[in-house]
């Protein structure tokens, strides 16, 4: 802040998108919403609206001033009044209560999510070691997932025992989606209570949380056997996987990770399926949010840089079997990076 | 995050009664002279959005406008991949997929000659770029905010959301008789075993909150790191099905005697959100009913209901009473903080108002 000439900064959270401001005041929200003011000097001060968030905040957020006040809005916009002499930045601008952003004029408020996002994607040593405790996590889970997995049971009933398994882990929050079936299906989703069935691709990408950093694993397993024709597809999103990682290196850009992954998608003639009609990223960021910048695609130039967390999935449809995903966490390191998830790169057969 | 159970079922949730609710609205925006009506949703915020379509997103967020007349129509900035799902987990009328919904759907009102007012649901509160992109691409509107009248039409439930939310605590209470109090010795058993229950019982989402030691203080945590039980425990079990969301809390103790003093108190507490009605205030028939807890001391008390974004919505308390008043059809979670004979004890439950105004 000091660099940037920033007096204030307004971070707005929420349970789906909390990372700005779980960044000055590293609290989780649950439930409802949150305004953090987070001073020059150090001193920050966290506006919740739900009362039970904000006694869960007075536990856990020493040093930080929290204030419940069910009316956030109001309370925060009158906050703000004795700081208008001050050079007020937001972050992320978009998601700000339209009626504090509409005073952007008044308060000297500038769209300041960038310089947020910079200091999000580069990872202090701290930071990487809980998102690596996070990939311990990632492996663990999926191996609850896989044990979870037989024929007839819902698919819900899988996502019960990792967040059961997850909970009494104390890992306190867990992003996960899955897909079950074969090539009518086309993505991942929250569980429909879909049964299993001999012959079902089962895919998953689990992103546990450890004290606020979150880290994903994807991959796919077969119910039974795998048929030959899952057996070549996965084949590919593996090589493919395998050749994003081998591209990871510092003063890279995010597009070249993406290109390596699609280049060979394209190569295999299954090029169409690389394009936003059957996909959405090649990656992501990871950090404390689950889906963070950059997006790995090949239309994002931003820089690649040591201590960046990263995971690699070329996860799209493929014609033949439906959706498959394969992904690996992983940091950037001087040379390279380092593979943070272990659960080998497998179509994994559970037994029926 | 949703990671429960997201399906729709046409019996549990029938599209006669969204379009019930979507008329009943309507007529409230006739008699506002608002010619449109907007409601944001996220997955903090789905509450406004899931009572006239029942959808509710996993990720990223929406708007939905209703018109005049006719289904309401849904803009999310979830991907076009995905409209598929949103399909088949609700009956909402039109998809349209676009990264940044308010500029579709200000091209759409600026384009329609009858539309002059539109009504906001909670305003103050929409995302800013999604209000910048509305406003630019519709300038000449007047934006008003519609919180009033959503609240107004959407109040007193109806059979489905009585069912729904029935179901909800059904759930709740299930996973929380769970929990073996002599048993138990540390807070993250505690939770993965609530949880588990309410997942595999088909719960859409489940936050379980714990106050481990209420003898040293009430406030409730997550299971962010290990942490033994104290003597006399809380558990808070958030539930959500099919959008519909309880909040139970119960109080437990490892010793024989004062656990039979807690099942009092929990029946105290059915036997108060069994009689809720519209007739009197709130605090007052609370306060009646401590005559009926031998030793007991309300310290506060709360209470929430669904009346905009918010599954559920603080709308009295204690310190707050006034303002507020219950009325027959009104679905309440009432929070009882006590302490009976010296001893804190916590206690929430579902309420469904009856008799009275």
């Amino acid at each position: 802040m000091a660099d940037t000439g920033l007096n204030v900064l307004v971070l707005y959270g929420n349970a789906w998108q909390c990372d700005y401001l779980r960044y000055a005041t590293d609290f989780a929200i649950l439930e409802g919403q949150g305004l953090a003011l987070a001073r020059a000097d150090g001193r920050v001060t966290l506006y919740l609206d739900s009362g039970l968030d904000a006694d869960r905040a007075g536990l856990e957020c020493a040093g930080v001033e929290v204030v419940h006040a069910p009316n956030l809005v109001a309370v925060v916009d009158a906050a703000l009044d004795p700081l208008r002499n001050q050079r007020i930045g937001a972050a992320p601008y978009r998601l700000l209560p339209r009626r504090i952003a509409a005073r952007a004029q008044d308060l000297k408020l500038t769209d300041d999510t960038m310089f947020l996002d910079r200091l999000l994607m580069a990872k202090l040593a701290s930071e990487i070691d809980a998102v690596r405790r996070a990939a311990r996590l990632a492996d663990a889970g999926y191996a609850v997932f896989r044990a979870a997995a037989r024929p007839g049971r819902p698919d819900y009933e899988l996502i019960a025992e990792v967040e059961a398994f997850y909970r009494a882990n104390h890992v306190d929050d867990n992003f996960q989606i899955i897909g079950v079936g074969g090539p009518e299906v086309r993505g991942m989703a929250p569980p429909s209570g879909k049964r299993l069935k001999r012959g079902d691709l089962v895919t998953t990408e689990l992103t546990p949380c450890v004290d606020g950093y979150y880290c994903q694993i994807c991959r796919t397993l077969v119910v039974g056997p795998a048929d030959p024709e899952q057996l070549a597809a996965f084949a590919v999103f593996r090589e493919a996987l395998e050749a994003g990682v081998a591209a990871v290196r510092e003063g890279i850009t995010a597009a070249d990770i993406a290109r390596a992954q699609n280049d060979v998608f394209r190569r295999h003639g299954l090029g169409a399926y690389v394009t936003s009609e059957y996909t959405r990223v090649r990656g992501h960021g990871m950090g404390l949010f689950a889906d963070s910048r950059p997006h790995l695609l090949e239309e994002v130039t931003t820089p690649i840089e040591q201590g960046m967390t990263l995971i690699v999935h070329p996860n799209t449809y493929h014609p033949l079997v439906g959706y498959l995903v394969l992904g690996d966490a992983l940091v950037v390191t001087g040379d390279g990076c380092e593979v943070l998830t272990a659960t080998p790169r497998d179509l994994i057969s559970v037994p029926v | 995050m949703r990671r429960g159970l997201m399906q729709w079922d046409e019996d549990e949730l029938p599209t006669a009664a969204l379009d019930a609710r979507t008329r009943r609205l309507q007529d409230a925006m006739h008699r506002g002279d608002l010619q449109a009506l907007l409601a944001y949703t996220n997955l903090v915020r789905p509450s406004a959005v899931s009572y006239l379509t029942g959808f509710t997103p996993y990720w990223s967020e929406g708007v939905l406008l209703l018109g005049c007349d006719g289904p309401p129509v849904f803009v999310t900035a979830l991907s076009k991949r995905v409209a598929g799902w949103i399909r088949s987990v609700s009956p909402v009328g039109e998809i349209v997929n676009a990264p940044r919904p308010g500029h579709v759907i200000g091209a759409r009102l600026a384009a329609d000659p009858s539309v002059r007012r539109v009504g906001v649901v909670e305003l103050d509160a929409l995302p800013a770029g999604l209000f910048d992109d509305l406003a630019a691409a519709a300038p000449n509107l007047e934006w008003v905010d519609a919180t009033p009248v959503f609240a107004h039409a959407r109040r007193g439930a109806d059979a489905v959301e009585r069912r729904l939310t029935a179901q909800a605590d059904a759930i709740a209470v299930a996973a929380l008789d769970q929990v073996d109090a002599a048993a138990v010795a540390e807070v993250g058993a505690l939770i993965g075993t609530v949880e588990a229950h309410a997942r595999l019982n088909r719960a859409e989402e489940a936050y379980i909150l714990v106050a481990p030691d209420l003898l040293s203080d009430r406030r409730m945590i997550r299971a962010s790191r290990p942490l033994s039980l104290g003597s006399r425990f809380a558990v808070c079990a958030s539930i959500a099905y099919k959008g519909h969301w309880v909040r139970r809390t119960r109080t437990f103790a490892k010793e024989a005697a004062a656990a039979r003093d807690l099942a009092a108190a929990d029946r105290w507490l059915e036997h108060l959100v069994g009689s809720v009605n519209g007739d009197a205030p709130l605090a007052r028939q609370i306060a009646a009913f401590l005559d009926g807890l031998a030793g007991a001391d309300l310290r506060g008390w709360t209470a929430e209901s669904c009346v905009g974004s918010y599954p559920l919505q603080v709308v009295a308390t204690s310190a707050a009473a006034d303002g507020w008043h219950q009325r027959s059809g009104d679905l309440l979670v009432l929070t009882i903080d006590l302490a009976i004979a010296g001893a804190p004890w916590l206690g929430a439950a579902p309420a469904h108002v009856g008799g009275g105004a």
